[in-house]
This record gives structure tokens, sequence and C-alpha cells, in this order.
């Protein structure tokens, strides 16, 4: 175990080392990915400067939520690149996960650490100043609970998208090539993640609250750091499902990729 | 004394695969909502062999055969359908970190090196990633880097490699951990003579000094005869021939021909058990059938009838041979 995170530590910092290795395209890739998120954000901050609030909530609560589910998806981004439905999809077709199974390495192990995408770290950069620019603009009343929970969420969200990305991987081994099915629940369900879930349409929450029970990894704690009452009637408890959703989803992500990995070794490329 | 129980042992072994008919092209007919149609591939159909220690095999067959099938059988990287299949004692697919430990792979057109990495951090990496002992590992480079001449890409970075450069860094990154077993699949595709010449050295001596077992695919039939003792030929998922090299040729060479230059120009210079198919002036070239006459026979008809000068027997090219093998279905 611990040799193994030895040997993940040892390939990461490679990674990264050869990233860094020429810092100004490095330093441009950085910015230019934190600005294109920003720009995302930007656009929100335009509609709530013509409405003020969208359905009771102010720009600096939506920031909150916004601001958490794009640091945690950056974050996510960069550890689970290997991961990544696309990427993953090439190094299946061009025999790189062959390699990966010759070696004495698990395997799970090894696709972590054959990427390691440092310029996610300016989404997660922008995310986290939005998300720390709103907590000023917010007046909050913080508790110890409050405290303990945040690090809980953040980490379950990118548990959350972690499972997505996993599941995408092991369906390239069925597909060959990455789907376009994939991408409307990593990539969409950031976008949908990021605002109250009460501005959707009935259908598309319900959803995203018994298909993809997404609602509970974000939206349900946001209503309990922001004190605001629950629109949909749920169990009080509903704000603590976000661990048990996100690593739930992540276990069940695991468990599929192991199924993926069985019918490779049985069919190949 | 070593005990020869065969290192690899493969029987009835099986490896099907399922297509699917692409449902794309009719995409509106209503046949496409019943279930798919799928064909049966026989990639590898039922094939026997076993290799004892210390052998260098030579596996050989057409595009689409059930090479590099079998290839990946016998490294792990698929499930049998059916039939027995044990390597070093192991299930490779079912044993796989185990199993891969004490095995090399090299497919030609694939590295196993970190692509931005110099090659010299990549072997730095497989130390950790086999556990190798500094000693071992040691040891290794050191004779590795001046048998594969390694010292002047040591510090390149893999993607800057030439191709033969490349192939060279990845045997040797295959050999690192002492493997008992090296499966080569077309280790010398898109080389040039010179560094083929210096894979192929390569290849005997580990196989002759070091002992390694060496199972080899190729589409070059040069590998082939200056390296194995023993060939298997694959076709349609079954195994046409499993046997030494010098009898392939024997029992398939066809025919031999012989290169006579006369001392004078003889207008057809005929002769019995042999067929004239060129002549250029007091040079004639015969083919004859080795079964029928032998070439000592031929050459004292020749000269009790003709003056000869000078004179050269060629045997068929196994290339020619293993093609006729396939074209003719020789074996069937």
């Amino acid at each position: 175990m611990i040799k193994s995170l030895l040997l993940y530590f040892r390939l990461i910092s490679i990674q990264i080392r050869s990233q860094l290795h020429y810092r100004f395209p490095f330093l441009l890739d950085l910015i230019a990915t934190g600005f294109i998120t920003l720009l995302g954000f930007l656009s929100l901050v335009f509609v709530f400067q013509r409405f003020g609030h969208i359905r009771g909530w102010t720009l600096a609560e939506v920031a909150f939520l916004y601001g958490l589910v794009d640091s945690a998806f950056g974050l996510m981004d960069m550890v689970f690149s290997g991961f990544d439905p696309q990427a993953f999809g090439r190094k299946v077709r061009f025999g790189q996960f062959d390699q990966m199974m010759l070696k004495p390495v698990n395997l799970t192990l090894q696709v972590f650490s054959s990427e390691f995408i440092l310029r996610r770290l300016g989404r997660i950069l922008e995310g986290t100043t939005i998300f720390i620019i709103s907590i000023g603009l917010l007046d909050m009343t913080w508790t110890f609970g409050k405290l303990v929970y945040l690090p809980v969420v953040y980490f379950s969200t990118v548990a959350f998208f972690g499972g997505l990305f996993i599941i995408g991987a092991t369906v390239t081994f069925w597909t060959i090539e990455s789907i376009e099915v994939v991408n409307i629940f990593t990539y969409g369900g950031t976008e949908m993640m990021s605002y109250p879930m009460h501005i959707y349409q009935d259908f598309l929450r319900r959803f995203f609250t018994y298909i993809i029970p997404a609602i509970f990894i974000n939206y349900y704690p946001a209503l309990y750091f922001l004190d605001k009452p629950d629109p949909f009637n749920m169990p009080e408890y509903a704000y603590l499902l976000s661990p048990i959703v996100g690593f739930g989803i992540l276990s069940i992500a695991l468990a599929f990729w192991r199924v993926g990995i069985r019918h490779y070794q049985s069919t190949g490329t | 004394m070593e005990n020869m129980t065969p290192i690899i042992h493969v029987s009835k072994l099986q490896k099907h695969f399922r297509l699917q008919r692409s449902r794309r092209r009719h995409w509106s007919s209503v046949r496409n909502l019943t279930p798919k149609e799928a064909a049966i591939i026989r990639a590898v159909d039922g094939i026997a062999f076993s290799v004892e220690p210390g052998e260098l095999v030579g596996y050989l067959g057409p595009n689409g055969a059930g090479k590099s099938t079998t290839i990946k059988l016998l490294t792990g990287l698929l499930v049998p359908t059916g039939g027995e299949l044990s390597v070093n004692g192991f299930l490779p697919w079912r044993d796989r970190r185990k199993y891969v430990a004490r095995i090399g792979a090299v497919f030609g057109q694939r590295t196993t090196l970190w692509w931005d990495l110099p090659v010299i951090e990549s072997f730095e990496l497989l130390k950790h990633i086999y556990n190798i002992p500094q000693e071992t590992y040691r040891r290794n480079f050191n004779d590795f880097r001046e048998l594969l001449e390694l010292d002047t890409f040591l510090d390149t970075p893999v993607r800057s490699l030439s191709l033969g450069q490349r192939m060279r860094a990845d045997l040797c990154a295959a050999l690192m951990h002492d493997p008992l077993l090296l499966f080569l699949d077309e280790p010398t595709i898109g080389l040039d003579v010179v560094a083929k010449e210096r894979i192929r050295q390569f290849i005997l001596y580990l196989n002759r000094n070091r002992g390694t077992t060496v199972i080899l695919t190729t589409h070059d039939l040069s590998d082939v005869e200056k390296l194995c003792e023993r060939v298997m030929i694959i076709d349609h998922g079954k195994l046409l021939y499993d046997g030494g090299l010098s009898s392939l040729r024997e029992k398939f060479g066809g025919k031999r021909e012989l290169v006579v230059d006369y001392a004078e120009v003889y207008q057809n210079p005929l002769i019995e058990g042999a067929e004239i198919t060129e002549q250029l002036g007091a040079r004639v070239t015969y083919q004859f059938e080795r079964n029928v006459v032998t070439a000592s026979e031929l050459i004292i008809r020749l000269s009790s009838h003709y003056r000869i000068r000078d004179l050269e027997v060629r045997e068929p090219d196994i290339e020619s041979t293993v093609r006729r093998i396939y074209e003719e279905r020789l074996l069937e």
C-alpha cells in the first residue's frame, strides 16, 4: 500500500516536472484556463445586474454554489486526468492500456498516475476565488458543524465527478471511442450543479434527484450553509447525504470499472 | 540438471471474438431493431504446443492469422475462450500482476517508455515498478547499455528517438527485471538493415548467454532464418507447422536452383533431371526438385557433357517457402 502510494507520487511528480519544464507556456495555459472559466461566471454576473436575483437567490449565494462546484470539478479534473473519457479512449485504442496491463502494478493506480494535468489549477484557483469572494459578501453565520462539513462537501463533490469520469472511461471499453452522452453527465452535470436546483424544470430536477442524485451533492448542503428553507420538503437530513452520494457514486464507478476491465480482457480491441 | 518441464504449455487453445455488424449503414431499416447478427471470428482455433526453457521460437503467419491474438493470450491481455494455457506455472490472465513480473514483452509499434522522459528516467521508473534490486538493476543496465549502444541517447526524451533507438531502449526496458521469458512482436518492423542486425545480435545474446526463452513474431523471414531453430506457422487460427527451420525447407522448399558458368557458350545445354529457367551467354540457371535428383548427381551429369568454369547451388529462401505454404495450403 505504502509502496503503491510512493510509486503514485513518483509518477505524478514526473508528470508535473515535465509540464513545468516550459514555464512560460504553462503559465499562459494556466491563465487561459482560469480566464475561460471566469468568463462563464461573468456572464452570470451580468444576468444578476439585470434581475437582481434568481428565484430568491442573490448573486453571492449563487456564487457560493458556483465557486464550490468549479473548484471541486477543477480538482477532480486534475487528479482524475487519466480517466478523462476522451483521453482514456485514446489510450485503449493505441494500446497504451495494454502496456499498463503488462506491468505488475494495480491498473487503477496506473491510470491515475498516467496523467496529471496541472493547468487545471487555473480552474481550481478561479473557483476557489469566486467561493472566497462569495463568503466575504455573504453575511453567514458559521457554526462548528458548518466548518467541519464544508471540506466534506467539497471532497464529496470531487468524488462524485470522479465517479462520473471513471464511468465515462469504462464505457470506452465497449464503445472504443468516448461518447458524447458521457459529457452530458460530466460537463452538463457541473453546469447544472453550479446553479440552485430549484430554478430548473421539474423533470430535470427529478432526474437529478432520483436517477443521478446530484441535488444532494451541493444544493442541499448549500441550503444548510446559507440557512435557506428547503422548497421541496425533503427529510431534514437531506443535506447530510452529500458524502454518501459522492463516495457512493465513486464506489459504484470503481465496481463498474472492474467489470469493464474484465470485459476488455475477453474482447480486446 | 535443469529440469525440462515446459515453460509454456498450450493445448486446444481457442479465442473467439464476436464481431458485431455495423448497424450504421441501414439505420432506418426495421431489421436493426431485432437482435444484432453476430459473426464469430475464430482468431485462435484450437492450437497446441509447448516451449521448453531456453528455446527461441519464431511464430509466423500472414496478417490476421491469429499471431497477435496468441501473443495477447500468452501475455495475459486476453482470456481464452477455451482450452488450456499455462506459462511459467501461471494462468496469465488470472494472476496478471504476479505473472507479468516475470516476463518481458515488446510490441514493435508501441513503447512502454514515458514519452516525455529521457530514456534513463524511464529505466529508473521501471526499477520501482518492478521492484528491481539495485544490484540487478546496475548489472543489467551496464550490460545492456553496452550491447545495445544506448549511451548516445540516454538523456534524450523518448519522443525524439528514432525508431531503431526506441526499439533498443524498449528492449532494454523489457529486460531490466530479468524476465524468464521474452515476447517480441515484430521487433524489427520498420528498421533499416543495420538496426535490424543489431537487434538480432542482441536477441541471440539473450537467448544464448542468459538462457532467456524468446517467442518472436515477425514478418521479416530473415529474422527467423538468423535467429530461430524452431518455427511455428499459424493461419486461420490453426497451427500449420511446428518444427525445425531446416525440415520446413526440406519438406516444402520447392525447387532448388543450380547456376552454372560454362567455359564456352552452348546452345541449349539440356540435362536430364533439371530444366533451364534462364540463359545469359555462358551463364545458365537450372531448376531441379530435391527429391528427384541431388545436386552432386546433377553436377556430374553436366560436367560429363560440358566444360564448367564455376557453379553455385541456391536454396529457395524461407520467404518463398512460407509464402508457398500459405498460398497452396500445403499443410492442411
